[in-house]
């Protein structure tokens, strides 16, 4: 690789800034820029922080700075390139800055913190009634505000549909908009989140069950000599994650208590591991037995959804190593592990770690039980 | 390769579907559904219409001159680090065979800069659907 031309090598990064529309940022501001990290979780806003090298003399302290190119609320839009293929990585608001000013040369710095774009439905409290509108008609009227950031919805229907009554109880909103979504999100199971791309200034809204379907990303090899992709992979099993909501509902006319038999979370949550972990714990809901009878079985089948993740892996890779970026919110395969806990699982959360000349990842998954389901992983 | 746990999207009852990986060009290209006369589903790709070509003011490439022995992919690895993406040089120049880009040296092609995307990164929109 010798005769590498300018701009050569498998990993790119592209920085895109501006007030609502970005632009490509000015050759200054990427050369200056010392480190990148972002952080995507499932059912939590995205986070990142930039760092750049500040200079005495430089375009960043002389112009940029000042003229407002690094304030609050500018977009930017972080995308990459590994052999290739483009994905983009963030979407987001820079909400904080910070300038550290050093005696010695070459140590100062700016450092840009913000979040995804959620942070836009998260700076105004609004009251709204929602009559006669189910919870993905809600989610899908509120999304419909933000449009003009390029947020797509992606809002799935309930897994216990629950048919809106006027007569009976009209639906009123008192947070924030992203309040009232997640709040509707962990009434039902789903998760929330925002998933920029699949091009630069466009994100999708997703409002829906975890995404345990589908075609896996390339697994992730541990313990296999040169074929290892990932440095070191961690497996915990915590018996105590899960237990069995019991959830008792009063019928409003004959004002007889009844406790609602346990819901089947197959639906919501495809299962990915071959023996599933009994639940250890039992757990009374508080305030069930006075909402509708559809809510209370939503309530019971979220919780029991969401306490079944007993398995959890956290680990490093090397994004020039595997060749692919590690999407979150995903199903990927995993081997080398041994058969306990080889096979597939859910992508909870990605941490991108860049710095010129290193493209690290830190990673979260997560399943339901041990012993893969299947024999084979996509490679 | 089968899964372990089929899918049951709407689509997923139908055989014949295979998702293609992101590096490849026909990642975006729509999966139609072919209804035979004895009501079979056949599931196929549409024809893949290539991306506009990036105004000459764009910056969206950068030039290369052909030197004797070049071939796409030997470009497509210098470029982009992966003799399969080879494509995406062809589509930034208007050729009929991809054979044609480097068969007289000398010649000058456009070769993307890495970032661009499939259907280029316009605004608040995918273009070209």
């Amino acid at each position: 690789m010798g005769d590498e031309p300018v701009g050569g090598g498998p990993v790119h990064l592209t920085l895109r800034m501006g007030p609502k529309l970005t632009r490509p940022v000015p050759r200054e501001v990427v050369e200056a820029l010392l480190s990148l990290q972002i952080t995507s979780t499932a059912g939590e806003r995205s986070g990142f922080q930039m760092a750049f090298d500040l200079t005495k003399r430089g375009a960043i302290t002389g112009t940029l700075l000042p003229e407002g190119f690094f304030d609050p609320r500018t977009r930017v839009i972080v995308s990459t390139t590994v052999r290739g293929v483009p994905t983009v990585l963030l979407d987001g608001l820079i909400v904080r800055q910070e300038v550290g000013a050093s005696n010695q040369p070459g140590q100062s710095t700016l450092t840009v913190t913000g979040e995804d774009l959620t942070v836009l439905m998260d700076l105004e409290e609004r009251t709204d009634r929602f009559p006669n509108l189910s919870p993905a008609e809600r989610v899908r009227r509120i999304l419909g505000r933000y449009v003009d950031y390029g947020i797509q919805p992606d809002v799935r229907p309930e897994q216990i549909s629950q048919p809106p009554r006027q007569q009976l109880r009209v639906e009123y909103q008192s947070a924030t908009d992203l309040g009232y979504v997640n709040e509707l999100a962990r009434a039902n199971g789903f998760t929330f989140y925002l998933v920029p791309g699949p091009v630069p200034g466009v994100s999708v809204a997703y409002w829906g069950p975890q995404r345990r379907l589908g075609t896996r990303q390339h697994a992730l090899n541990v313990n296999m000599d040169v074929n290892s992709t990932v440095d070191q992979l961690t497996f915990a099993y915590d018996g105590a994650a899960r237990e069995e909501p019991q959830v008792r509902w009063q019928d409003p006319l004959s004002r007889e208590s009844t406790l609602l038999p346990q819901p089947d979370i197959g639906p919501l949550r495809p299962p990915l591991g071959r023996r599933a972990t009994p639940a250890l714990k039992r757990r009374r809901l508080a305030g069930t037995a006075k909402l509708g009878l559809e809510q209370a079985r939503a309530e019971a089948l979220a919780r029991a959804a969401t306490s079944a993740d007993s398995v959890t892996g956290s680990g490093q890779l090397d994004v020039n190593r595997h060749g692919y970026v590690l999407r979150p919110r995903e199903l990927v395969g995993v081997r080398g592990a041994g058969v306990t806990y080889d096979g597939d699982y859910y992508v909870t959360s990605v941490t991108h770690n860049l710095t010129p000349g290193s493209y690290q990842q830190n990673f979260t998954l997560s399943r339901e039980g041990l012993v893969a389901r299947g024999t084979t992983v996509r490679p | 390769m089968t899964e372990p746990y089929e899918g049951t999207g709407p689509l997923d009852a139908i055989p014949g579907a295979h998702p293609y990986p992101r590096s490849s060009r026909y990642h975006d290209a729509v999966i139609a559904v072919h209804r035979a006369a004895d009501g079979t589903e056949v599931r196929y790709t549409e024809r893949r219409l290539l991306p506009p070509l990036p105004d000459p003011g764009d910056e969206e490439t950068a030039p290369h001159t052909v030197a004797d022995g070049e071939r796409p992919d030997l470009l497509a690895q210098r470029y982009f680090g992966d003799p399969s993406q080879w494509w995406r040089i062809a589509d930034a120049n208007p050729v009929l065979d991809p054979a044609e880009l480097t068969d007289e040296p000398g010649r000058e092609i456009d070769v993307p800069l890495p970032g661009g995307f499939p259907h280029g990164t316009a605004q608040g929109g995918l273009r070209g659907r």
